[in-house]
């Protein structure tokens, strides 16, 4: 844990060393935010019966799926990218310290801050503006969080996974504007699956990115509740599994390949 | 004249450099069309359940959407390396730009074209050729002649607006997020007919980030979806107008910007 608090710090100071890029990033979310909130809203009162749900689940549906965001991305995938090019991952692998552990470690640092700074804000403003609900019950939110957790860790190891490509592939930039709007529009970010036609939501239910955003969410707005929220719960834990453990075989395969240029 | 023959070499110079990475080159068309596919079923998505948005179907949307792009894929074969500036300012390697007896503002546009910008327009020019047939839309000569105007209107408002906000790193030494922001009202309103926002975000992309005149305000003409009668109906036209606008005031801003420089000596 002491790790993770030294990272988080070193993130902090990075970002209170620009202050006009965060406030930037800051109104952004809250433009996502916006935007998402009229587009399910209107929609809602041409069709109300479309949806499954009622307009304040829809709503904050959109809304959360903007805010997780920033719970949920850490970009190990850029460092590892940067670090392979410039060669200077050198000095990352001579640390003591498990490199796949040290993304994580990173990553955690990273998305505490954006939580403290910008999450937590920007949800409080969705609170008050944009008729986000809170869950139903206590054990909905513990439910959630949980769900979130997982939900962070498996969106880590697919990141790790474009990460140890770059090894190999050096330059991930193109491919990875490809990988995120798969995974936003997979992960059910702006539509959730059940809004899917149907083959393509018997693809999406099956693939793990669905854990990133759809499964906290519609546990948050009460669409999963029961033993559905736990069977969803459990599909992420087996993910989350398998893809841990690809990430050590794919990172120790390209490790062994990795080419350390001047420096 | 000599600025732009100057500029075309340094364009075919970094053409050259680029060609050597060919995989690169395929992997970056591929990912374009793919992002464009997952933007475009999201939003057929959406109107396969709820038939239209507010009043648009979906290959009114899809051409909403491609007319934005068509603009847009000019700027990012060109421009789209403002982006970068930011780079060259904090690390003081501006410098170079100011030493040759050429001005700063070609060289800086020949480092780089962009030919991702390439697979937007032919996913653009597909999209509004498919719309074209589908909305069984009959131009008349006005509005053929209208069209290549908006889509350079179009490219010349997102690169005045791009150029400015990246004149804020000649102040703060960052500007690469504020570009962001604007990049997300761009996303919007090529995602959304406008007329689903608030009032206020209707104001903000009609005056004051006036991406709106990339595609949703010509769109009503050029669909023929807006009714001469109704208030501010004139905006249809605007376009090349406030592309003219914005290019003056884009050059004072870079001009003042310029003088502003002085190299972090890197």
């Amino acid at each position: 844990m002491k790790i993770f608090w030294a990272f988080a710090r070193q993130a902090f100071q990075f970002i209170s060393a620009y202050r006009f890029n965060f406030f930037m990033e800051f109104i952004l979310v809250l433009l996502r935010m916006y935007g998402i909130y009229w587009v399910w809203r209107v929609l809602y009162t041409q069709r109300p019966g479309a949806f499954g749900v009622d307009l304040d689940q829809m709503v904050t549906y959109g809304v959360m799926g903007m805010a997780l965001e920033l719970f949920i991305w850490s970009r190990p995938q850029w460092y590892m990218a940067n670090q392979v090019k410039s060669g200077a991952i050198d000095t990352d692998l001579m640390k003591p310290m498990d490199f796949h552990l040290y993304m994580l470690a990173r990553s955690v640092g990273e998305v505490l801050i954006g939580i403290a700074i910008l999450a937590l804000p920007a949800l409080l403003v969705a609170y008050l503006f944009l008729d986000v609900q809170f869950p139903p019950d206590l054990w909905t939110g513990l439910m959630f969080a949980a769900s979130l957790v997982l939900g962070f860790l498996l969106l880590f190891h697919l990141n790790f996974l474009l990460g140890s490509l770059s090894v190999v592939a050096l330059d991930i930039r193109h491919i990875s504007w490809a990988y995120f709007s798969m995974v936003r529009f997979l992960g059910g970010q702006i539509v959730p699956l059940w809004l899917f036609p149907s083959f393509l939501r018997a693809l999406a239910e099956v693939l793990p990115v669905k854990g990133t955003y759809y499964i906290p969410i519609s546990i948050y707005i009460g669409r999963l509740t029961g033993s559905e929220a736990i069977r969803a719960i459990e599909f992420q834990l087996v993910w989350l599994a398998a893809l841990v453990l690809l990430s050590r075989m794919l990172w120790g395969w390209a490790y062994r390949r990795l080419v350390v240029q001047g420096g | 004249m000599e600025a732009l023959r100057l500029y075309f070499r340094l364009v075919r110079l970094s053409m050259q450099a680029r060609m050597q990475y060919r995989a690169d080159f395929i992997m970056g068309i591929l990912s374009v069309v793919a992002l464009n596919a997952v933007n475009l079923g999201l939003i057929g998505i959406i109107v396969y359940r709820f038939v239209d948005l507010n009043g648009w179907v979906i290959w009114e949307l899809f051409f909403l959407y491609c007319l934005w792009l068509l603009g847009h894929s000019l700027y990012s074969l060109f421009f789209w390396h403002f982006w970068d500036m930011e780079e060259y300012i904090i690390q003081g390697t501006f410098d170079q730009f100011l030493l040759r007896p050429v001005s700063p503002f070609v060289q800086f546009l020949g480092r780089e074209v962009q030919y991702i910008g390439f697979a937007d327009m032919s996913v653009a020019i597909a999209g509004i050729a498919l719309a074209y047939t589908n909305l069984d839309l009959h131009w008349s000569v006005t509005e053929w002649f209208f069209f290549p105007l908006v889509v350079l209107s179009g490219t010349v408002i997102e690169t005045a607006l791009t150029l400015m906000t990246a004149c804020i790193a000649f102040w703060t030494g960052r500007s690469g997020m504020a570009i962001d922001l604007i990049m997300e009202f761009n996303v919007l309103v090529q995602h959304y007919p406008i007329d689903i926002f608030g009032l206020w975000f209707r104001v903000i992309v009609t005056g004051i980030i006036p991406v709106a005149f990339m595609n949703y305000y010509p769109s009503l003409l050029l669909l023929g979806k807006f009714d001469p009668n109704a208030p501010y109906a004139w905006l249809v036209y605007m376009s090349p107008v406030v592309a003219l606008a914005l290019t003056l005031i884009a050059s004072r801003v870079w001009n003042l910007a310029i003088h502003r420089y002085s190299s972090s000596g890197g």
